[in-house]
């Protein structure tokens, strides 16, 4: 982790995030995305963006804000919340993205779902994959078919257990391509 | 991923936006359509493949949308959205031609399944669609088989190229393997679930091309007895592979140029754009480069074909594989026939290695079936080959290993112009050794 510069990924997260779960999120980005990470909390609540009939957040309208308060240089901003997301249409998101945009962010509401409140290993997994797989839309990646791949669409929390932390062959590929666009531009 | 074109109609701005992002995300190419009208409008000028219909709309309902679609594209899946309160109504659309219905707000996981669910069930469909209308040749898509350096150059090149989306020229002599090439791009690509459509330009009639390439219209022309989808179509979410490309006129060269740089088509007699996006592999056994020059292949399309080009080896170029693709090719048809065949004696496997495959491996495989079907034995015996059976060779008597032997040089000297060292080298002999011959056999140079 690095203080916040140029061509960083910045890690922002809403409220307090215990650093076991933190730690592996900024270990794991810096490995697989080549970038450096910076933490800042850009956003202290996103109260704004509750929707008081459902008694969840809005996720659409936290990536808007988020995008207006992106310091300069920085190449994509992950946000971590602990609220439950959603989208008008669908119940709850884990997540959401801007395809090829600048802003994601990940819910920690419902990762841990089934599991102890001990097992803090299991969750921290959970998370850092949601983390990848949002940020992997910010870099224009769409849902892989490939079961194993970090971009498979994940109908349970089960599967998103089963699918390992990493892009599949064509997904390396098409980030590689993208991240030397964006070195390009 | 591969994309499917949907279209949502709904009069609210928050839900269009939001379920098109969630679709976008999931790799899909999504347009949005504020009511039943725009709807409609849209699919006079584009082809979707799903519609996510809301029920409750100002103006046109969903029912109405789905009756007037069912009416114009009844190929689109029409999936309605409704809230609570009006579960019968979409009841009544399933009724009506509606595949499915989604009470909003939805669980993700029901959205996934199900455009998942009825994506394969197209897939299936131009698949059944596309095996109903082949051509009754049989088409085998067995892995190749090679241990030779050039071919496992080929197969790296094939591990490199297959993530890709570039289109593919495949080059080589007939029967070296180029439509199996072609198939091994497609299922070590990402587009593996999709299907396969092989276009043999030289076997279609030129007359035919352009229905059997993009479809026709109903009443398009007179046999035109009912609305057919063309190959271009079937192929969407996969690969097209043309085959024998140098063999399509002028005339098609333009319409395949056009449709490679837009992806848009229209079918004969049709009005709709269809859009199809397939990745292209082109194969032949031509030099296009010279039918470039000569003016029968057009330039511009020769270099929208050649991104990435390579050449498939003839078998006289690895003649080291031909132990291993002789046993796979024995052990197939041992199989098909239900014979106990597992080999070919030493012999044979010698005059095998002589011989010069100008056929390649086609030649050899049906050279392998012939002998399997007549064999008697459990070894296939060199008289079993039909190359070296005395009705294959010039002398209907020469059924003596010296005749062979004298046939095969007298026709190997004149497949290379009576070029001594060459001809040695694909005999395997040395030049002196093949003077002998030629003079032991009275041998003579042909005026």
């Amino acid at each position: 982790m690095n203080t916040l510069s140029e061509h960083s990924i910045l890690i922002s997260p809403v409220e307090e995030l215990a650093p076991e779960l933190l730690n592996p999120v900024v270990r794991d980005i810096q490995k697989i995305f080549g970038y450096r990470t910076a933490i800042k909390s850009l956003l202290q609540d996103v109260e704004f963006a509750l929707d008081t009939g459902r008694s969840q957040y809005h996720s659409t309208f936290i990536l808007k804000k988020l995008a207006g308060l992106a310091p300069a240089g920085v190449v994509k901003i992950l946000a971590i919340t602990r609220v439950d997301l959603f989208i008008p249409i669908l119940t709850h998101v884990y997540g959401e993205a801007q395809l090829g945009g600048k802003t994601c962010i990940i819910s920690t509401h419902r990762l841990n779902e089934g599991l102890a409140t001990s097992a803090v290993e299991s969750f921290s997994r959970r998370v850092v994959k949601e983390a990848i797989h949002e940020l992997g839309h910010t870099f224009d990646l769409r849902h892989c078919q490939d079961h194993a791949c970090i971009m498979h669409y994940c109908r349970s929390i089960k599967d998103v257990d089963r699918k390992s932390d990493q892009f599949c062959r064509y997904c390396r590929i098409l980030l590689a391509d993208e991240i030397k666009r964006l070195s390009s531009t | 991923m591969n994309s499917t074109k949907i279209l949502i109609v709904d009069d609210e701005l928050i839900m269009r936006e939001s379920l098109a992002g969630w679709l976008e995300r999931d790799g899909h190419v999504v347009e949005t359509a504020a009511s039943g009208e725009e709807a409609l409008q849209k699919l006079k000028e584009y082809h979707f493949e799903i519609m996510l219909v809301d029920i409750k709309m100002e103006g046109m309902s969903g029912l109405d949308v789905l009756t007037k679609v069912k009416e114009s594209d009844p190929d689109v899946a029409v999936v309605m959205i409704t809230a609570y309160g009006s579960i019968s109504t979409a009841i009544e659309a399933m009724k009506n031609g509606a595949v499915d219905y989604l009470l909003k707000p939805f669980d993700p996981n029901a959205l996934g399944v199900l455009i998942d669910k009825i994506t394969e069930h197209q897939a299936q469909a131009r698949e059944i669609l596309y095996h109903r209308e082949q051509y009754k040749d049989r088409t085998r898509f067995e892995s190749m088989v090679g241990q030779s350096k050039p071919m496992q150059e080929i197969f790296d090149l094939v591990q490199d190229i297959a993530p890709t989306n570039s289109t593919v020229m495949i080059t080589g002599e007939t029967g070296t393997g180029k439509g199996l090439a072609a198939k091994a791009i497609h299922t070590n690509s990402p587009r593996c679930d999709g299907p396969f459509v092989v276009v043999n330009c030289g076997a279609i009639p030129k007359h035919l091309m352009e229905s059997e390439l993009f479809g026709h219209q109903k009443g398009a022309f007179t046999d035109a007895i009912e609305t057919k989808k063309g190959r271009l179509e079937l192929a969407h979410g996969g690969t097209l592979f043309l085959d024998e490309i140098g063999e399509i006129s002028m005339r098609m060269q333009i319409d395949l140029l056009q449709v490679l740089e837009d992806r848009i088509f229209y079918r004969v007699g049709g009005t709709q754009p269809i859009e199809a996006y397939f990745r292209v592999i082109a194969a032949t056994n031509r030099n296009l480069e010279e039918a470039v020059k000569a003016g029968i292949f057009r330039e511009d399309l020769y270099y929208r074909l050649n991104v990435i080009s390579f050449s498939m080896p003839t078998l006289r170029e690895r003649k080291e594989d031909l132990p291993l693709l002789t046993e796979h090719f024995i052990r197939r048809y041992a199989q098909e026939t239900n014979k106990n065949i597992d080999r070919v004696s030493r012999e044979a496997m010698d005059e095998m290695m002589l011989y010069e495959w100008p056929g390649n491996v086609r030649e050899l495989e049906n050279a392998i079936e012939r002998a399997v079907v007549m064999s008697k034995s459990r070894e296939i015996q060199p008289d079993d080959l039909p190359i070296f059976r005395p009705e294959h060779l010039a002398d209907p008597h020469g059924n003596t290993l010296k005749e062979i032997e004298k046939t095969h040089i007298v026709h190997t000297l004149d497949e290379n112009q009576w070029n001594i060292a060459q001809s040695a080298k694909i005999l395997g002999i040395d030049r002196s050794t093949l003077y002998s011959k030629i003079k032991r056999y009275q041998i003579s140079k042909p005026a």
